[in-house]
């Protein structure tokens, strides 16, 4: 597709969600449901500005993607580090395996309580429990991109005298990128479900704390907006993340299969 | 090292057994010397001890079944709706361009966040529950099993039409039947999103279940049951998953052939 067409297929593309906003004005005013719990999209769009003018959701919105990212980049570091180790070295995997298989299926929210007790309420919970929901999809995604590195790419990079150290970064790591970036779509999604589950639980501030709080107060016009913003930015993270991905991995054959 | 494989084999395995002993003895250590208080790390047999008391008076089973029959009624819904609307959009073009949007910006949405929604509108208890686990469920499943019906071989398709079968036809015994082991990989990924968006919101709302007892022992400070019930929920996950395992390898209809 030309360049010059892009903003039409772009807007192509936002028609349907048109009509579903103009099918919810219509419900809102048919008097099937109580308009008091749909706001019709016009007063959503008025919280909307009024929002975004006040300091309200980018503040909170803010305190939500600093615990979201810290946690995702500290689970991703760990996570790549504890998956290459777990690949490379069958002692260390044996005796890491039982915790990474007890934990991979525990629905990491349970552990919020747990760190409410330990942490209190705040940003520390949040974060190790968006660490902990992080950590385990970037183990597992790296491991089995470094399990399925080829050997002959470890013969050839011995045979050019590469050290143990650059195998490790430039052949199991390189081969591996594919996976990792996977598992770091996986833990984008993650990260945002458990700060904002923890953040309705127990916090003072956040976005989930914003949107639970408007419910509570029977603002549903200011919730229904909140919740929007949450849409729009976990739909752009995921976007930016997939760019990202496409321009780190264009020598990987998923790029060039893309393209055709 | 190779040339003892069973050797080798067995080692390993009592590696990841010490990795368990080593664990659940460093924790009943450390709350028995009191490294911790009492109140953040209860010894493990007392945990043991508060979850043989959680079984036997009951609680436990009714939190439990209360909380799977959620996430089950929400699991199934999620998969109904999904097959339908996923393979309708891959073989409607209009419905296609009607709901991609949709499906794309909700997603990787935060479906958690709508939970005040589905409080406002269908109450705290298990309505508003299991329809919240069905909105999260749905997306993977819709892009399954699109993508499922997408990718049907062409030739069965064609072989269909041409032995005279209906639209009806083709869908019950064609197109299904192939997007099943596809479905049924979306519902394994859609399983422990069920698990979660119902724990998650019977923690922040109430009304009963595992969530629900977890939180109120955990606002009570009764850290034995916050404990007892992270290790039921964790068992939980490990059995549901194993039981997929099985069901996949030993289904031909979820396997593939």
């Amino acid at each position: 597709m030309p360049p010059s067409l892009r903003p039409l297929r772009w807007a192509w593309r936002v028609v349907p969600l048109l009509i579903f906003g103009a099918l919810w004005h219509l419900l809102s005013h048919s008097g099937l449901v109580d308009p008091a719990f749909l706001p019709d999209p016009p007063k959503i769009l008025a919280a909307l500005i009024d929002l975004l003018r006040g300091p309200q959701i980018a503040d909170n919105l803010a305190i939500t993607l600093f615990r979201a990212f810290t946690g995702l980049v500290l689970g991703g570091i760990a996570g790549v580090w504890i998956g290459l180790m777990m690949a490379r070295s069958d002692k260390f995997r044996a005796y890491v395996t039982p915790i990474v298989g007890g934990t991979y299926s525990l629905p990491k929210s349970a552990l919020i309580p747990l760190f409410i007790l330990w942490f209190g309420i705040g940003s520390v919970t949040a974060i190790c429990a968006v660490f902990l929901a992080c950590l385990l999809p970037m183990i597992v995604q790296t491991f089995h991109g470094v399990r399925a590195t080829p050997q002959v790419l470890v013969w050839s990079a011995e045979a050019m005298g590469y050290s143990q150290r650059d195998i490790l970064r430039r052949i199991f790591l390189r081969h591996a990128l594919p996976d990792i970036m996977t598992g770091l779509r996986i833990a984008l999604g993650f990260s945002f479900v458990l700060a904002i589950s923890a953040e309705m639980i127990a916090s003072t501030s956040g976005i989930g704390k914003l949107i639970f709080m408007y419910g509570e107060n029977g603002a549903y016009d200011y919730m229904f907006a909140a919740i929007g913003c949450v849409v729009v930015v976990a739909f752009l993270s995921d976007r930016a993340l997939l760019a990202l991905t496409a321009s780190i991995l264009r020598w990987h054959e998923s790029a060039v299969a893309e393209s055709h | 090292m190779d040339h003892h494989p069973h050797r080798t084999a067995l080692g390993l395995r009592l590696r990841s057994a010490a990795t368990v002993l080593i664990v659940v003895a460093a924790w009943e250590a450390a709350a028995r010397l009191q490294f911790v208080p009492t109140l953040f790390l209860p010894p493990f047999t007392t945990v043991m001890a508060q979850l043989w008391a959680s079984i036997a008076d009951g609680t436990l089973f009714k939190d439990l079944s209360l909380s799977l029959l959620r996430a089950f009624a929400g699991l199934v819904l999620a998969t109904l709706v999904g097959v339908v609307l996923g393979v309708t959009m891959a073989r409607n073009r209009f419905i296609n361009w009607l709901f991609d949007p949709i499906i794309a910006l909700g997603f990787p949405s935060p479906k958690i966040a709508f939970l005040p929604v589905f409080i406002v509108w269908f109450g705290i208890y298990s309505l508003s529950k299991i329809l919240l686990v069905a909105f999260a469920c749905v997306f993977p499943i819709v892009i399954g099993s699109y993508s499922a019906a997408r990718g049907i071989n062409r030739v069965l398709i064609w072989s269909g039409y041409s032995m005279g079968a209906s639209r009806m036809v083709m869908l019950a015994r064609v197109v299904l039947p192939a997007c099943c082991p596809r479905i049924f990989a979306a519902m394994r990924v859609a399983l422990p999103v069920a698990l979660i968006t119902t724990f998650t919101a019977e923690m922040v709302a109430g009304g009963g279940g595992m969530g629900a007892t977890l939180m109120y022992s955990q606002r009570f400070f009764e850290s034995p049951v916050v404990f007892a019930y992270i290790v039921v929920m964790l068992a939980i996950g490990l059995v549901l998953d194993a039981v997929l395992v099985q069901v996949q390898r030993h289904v031909p209809a979820a396997r593939g052939d």
